[in-house]
């Protein structure tokens, strides 16, 4: 059965979808953990799971439906921290009003970037996307001052401590960060669901199964691809944000690194593209392997954990080519069918 | 005839050192179905890539209503009412039946309501409401071609262009597809079709036109075209014609 499917009839308790109440239950049970476990390294952990699971759905978001290879949404999230940190340090705006304006600075990059390379297809279109991203890292990477603006170059920015402070978005226990990206992650799953609903959500899947068949339709595929586009940008700059707000820290390298786009497009492609859940399977797949990895492997061997990485997403493609998505959910249908048919 | 909903002009298209079409010029009346024949190589579907906007004519007009819609792109010829299907059928794979019929109702309505009840009353229309859940993946190639015909209607077109619609369909599915044609036009709309089965062209089309090299050689009802010495010529050579004369 179709994993993708959108207009399926679903089982419904009291009024609510099946899929929205499990949801709604498995989100309100990881919010419950802080409260029970006072533990700072699971706490880091589940914000790493949660972040990535967000970057990857923000990712998914233009990606995952158009059928595109985006390896340069990294720079979106350098633009969003760049921007909180400096209008912080600089001007003395909070980090969350930077956060917008990053977000609104990377959907006005992203559409400036988009008009010509969607007209690419294919290695054409994600080589192009590698070559963008690399261009304003490398900028960034070797610009010490830029109109007055410091950007340290390679040795990055580090946010200023200023306590405790909801305005500052610093906190001093990890608990927080917690909620604040569970939010980011809840908020950016539901807009990927009305998305799909939506009349954009069907023009990027007619332009993904057939762009010749979609513009046969009345589907002019610019603006659907570009107003994606520039909601993606917007999402993953907020992530940007968050991620040089939590470690307090910025640089070219972990902000805006093509290592960041990999861990996008690689978690949702295992997790399953195209879909609101996949995402968030794939970050709870691979970060653990992820950090498994490079902590107990990555200090003799270098690099290990992309040898891992690649081995999963090998095995994902041969196995689960729709991702990891499509066999759970077969199983969630069966086990739930198994119990409507019981008397 | 009836008055024409599509009047092509002159339409002419080049590539390279090929003339595809040459001056090409015919009419599609209101609630007619219209084939279009010629042997491979006539100049057939880039004639019906010209008038569905998916090629640029490099000379002549095209009129829906009266309207020149010569160089539009296929969306907005879309919108004006003209929807097309495929020689090879292009489903949106991974949709399922209904999914894949309501793209095409996000032409003329957002309203997800309506295009959902259109879509499952498509399915029923096309015979495949017993699918409507099913993956198109999962269809038979003549199901495809079933399900990428009800999406184009979900355009709610005025002129329908139908490229090879019963290439390699069974007896059976071809008799099929004929019906459906039948009902379509029942619906008043108009149609275009490009279609090699002659029996199949020779029992559905009000009037035939025949294209070789690019170039217009014929016009008129099907049985007195298809015994024209042009047309005998252009599918079955010189001297199949002098033989018979």
């Amino acid at each position: 059965m179709n994993t993708r499917s959108i207009t399926a009839p679903q089982r419904s308790v009291a009024g609510l979808p099946m899929g929205a109440l499990a949801a709604g239950l498995g989100f309100g049970c990881v919010a419950l953990i802080p409260l029970l476990m006072d533990d700072p390294f699971l706490i880091h952990s589940l914000i790493m799971v949660l972040f990535f699971a967000y970057m990857a759905s923000a990712w998914n978001f233009l990606c995952g439906y158009v059928g595109q290879l985006s390896l340069g949404h990294a720079m979106f999230s350098g633009v969003g921290g760049y921007v909180s940190v400096l209008m912080f340090t600089q001007l003395g705006l909070s980090p969350w009003i930077g956060m917008l304006f990053g977000g609104l600075l990377a959907a006005a990059l992203s559409v400036l970037i988009g008009y010509p390379t969607f007209r690419l297809k294919g290695p054409y279109f994600t080589l192009t996307t590698i070559a963008f991203a690399e261009i304003v890292r490398i900028w960034v990477e070797n610009t010490n001052d830029f109109i007055g603006v410091p950007l340290k170059g390679a040795e990055g920015l580090v946010v200023p401590a200023a306590g405790d402070s909801l305005w500052a978005f610093q906190f001093s226990s990890k608990t927080p960060y917690f909620y604040i990206i569970l939010v980011m992650l809840v908020l950016v799953m539901l807009a990927t669901r009305l998305m799909e609903r939506s009349k954009l959500g069907y023009c990027l899947k007619a332009v993904r199964g057939d762009r010749d068949a979609a513009e046969a339709l009345g589907i002019n595929p610019t603006p659907s691809t570009l107003t994606a586009l520039a909601i993606s940008a917007f999402m993953t700059a907020l992530g940007g944000s968050f991620y040089a707000q939590f470690f307090r820290y910025i640089n070219p390298e972990r902000n805006m690194g093509l290592e960041l786009s990999i861990d996008m497009a690689v978690m949702t492609i295992i997790g399953g593209q195209g879909t609101v859940a996949g995402p968030l399977l794939g970050a709870l797949i691979l970060t653990p392997i992820s950090e498994m990895a490079r902590g107990h492997l990555g200090g003799g061997l270098p690099g290990l954990h992309l040898v891992v990485y690649g081995l999963v997403l090998m095995a994902c493609v041969l196995y689960f080519p729709k991702g990891a998505i499509a066999p759970l959910g077969r199983l969630v249908r069966r086990l739930t069918d198994r119990r409507g048919s019981r008397p | 005839m009836t008055t024409p909903i599509l009047e092509v002009r002159g339409i002419s298209k080049r590539f390279g050192g090929v003339q595809a079409v040459k001056d090409l010029s015919f009419t599609v009346g209101k609630g007619e179905i219209l084939g279009l024949l010629g042997p491979n190589g006539a100049g057939k579907t880039t004639a019906f890539n010209m008038i569905a906007g998916f090629l640029r004519p490099d000379a002549g007009t095209v009129l829906l209503d009266g309207i020149n819609i010569a160089g539009k792109r296929p969306w907005d010829v879309c919108k004006a009412g003209i929807a097309r299907t495929f020689q090879l059928s292009k489903p949106f794979g991974d949709l399922n039946v209904i999914e894949n019929l309501m793209v095409g109702g996000f032409c003329r309505t957002s309203d997800r309501g309506k295009i959902r009840e259109r879509a499952e009353w498509m399915a029923d229309f096309l015979g495949m409401g017993r699918q409507r859940e099913a993956e198109a993946n999962n269809l038979t190639a003549f199901d495809r071609r079933k399900l990428e015909l009800g999406r184009a209607l979900c355009t709610e077109p005025r002129l329908l262009l139908m490229d090879e619609v019963v290439a390699g369909a069974t007896p059976s599915e071809a008799s099929e597809m004929v019906e459906l044609v039948r009902r379509i036009r029942g619906m008043g709309i108009s149609v275009l079709i490009v279609e090699h089965v002659m029996k199949v062209i020779m029992s559905l089309s009000d009037r035939v036109v025949v294209l070789d090299y690019g170039e217009l050689i014929a016009d008129g009802e099907p049985q007195r075209v298809v015994a024209e010495p042009r047309v005998l010529k252009a599918y079955f050579g010189e001297r199949y014609v002098q033989s018979r004369a």
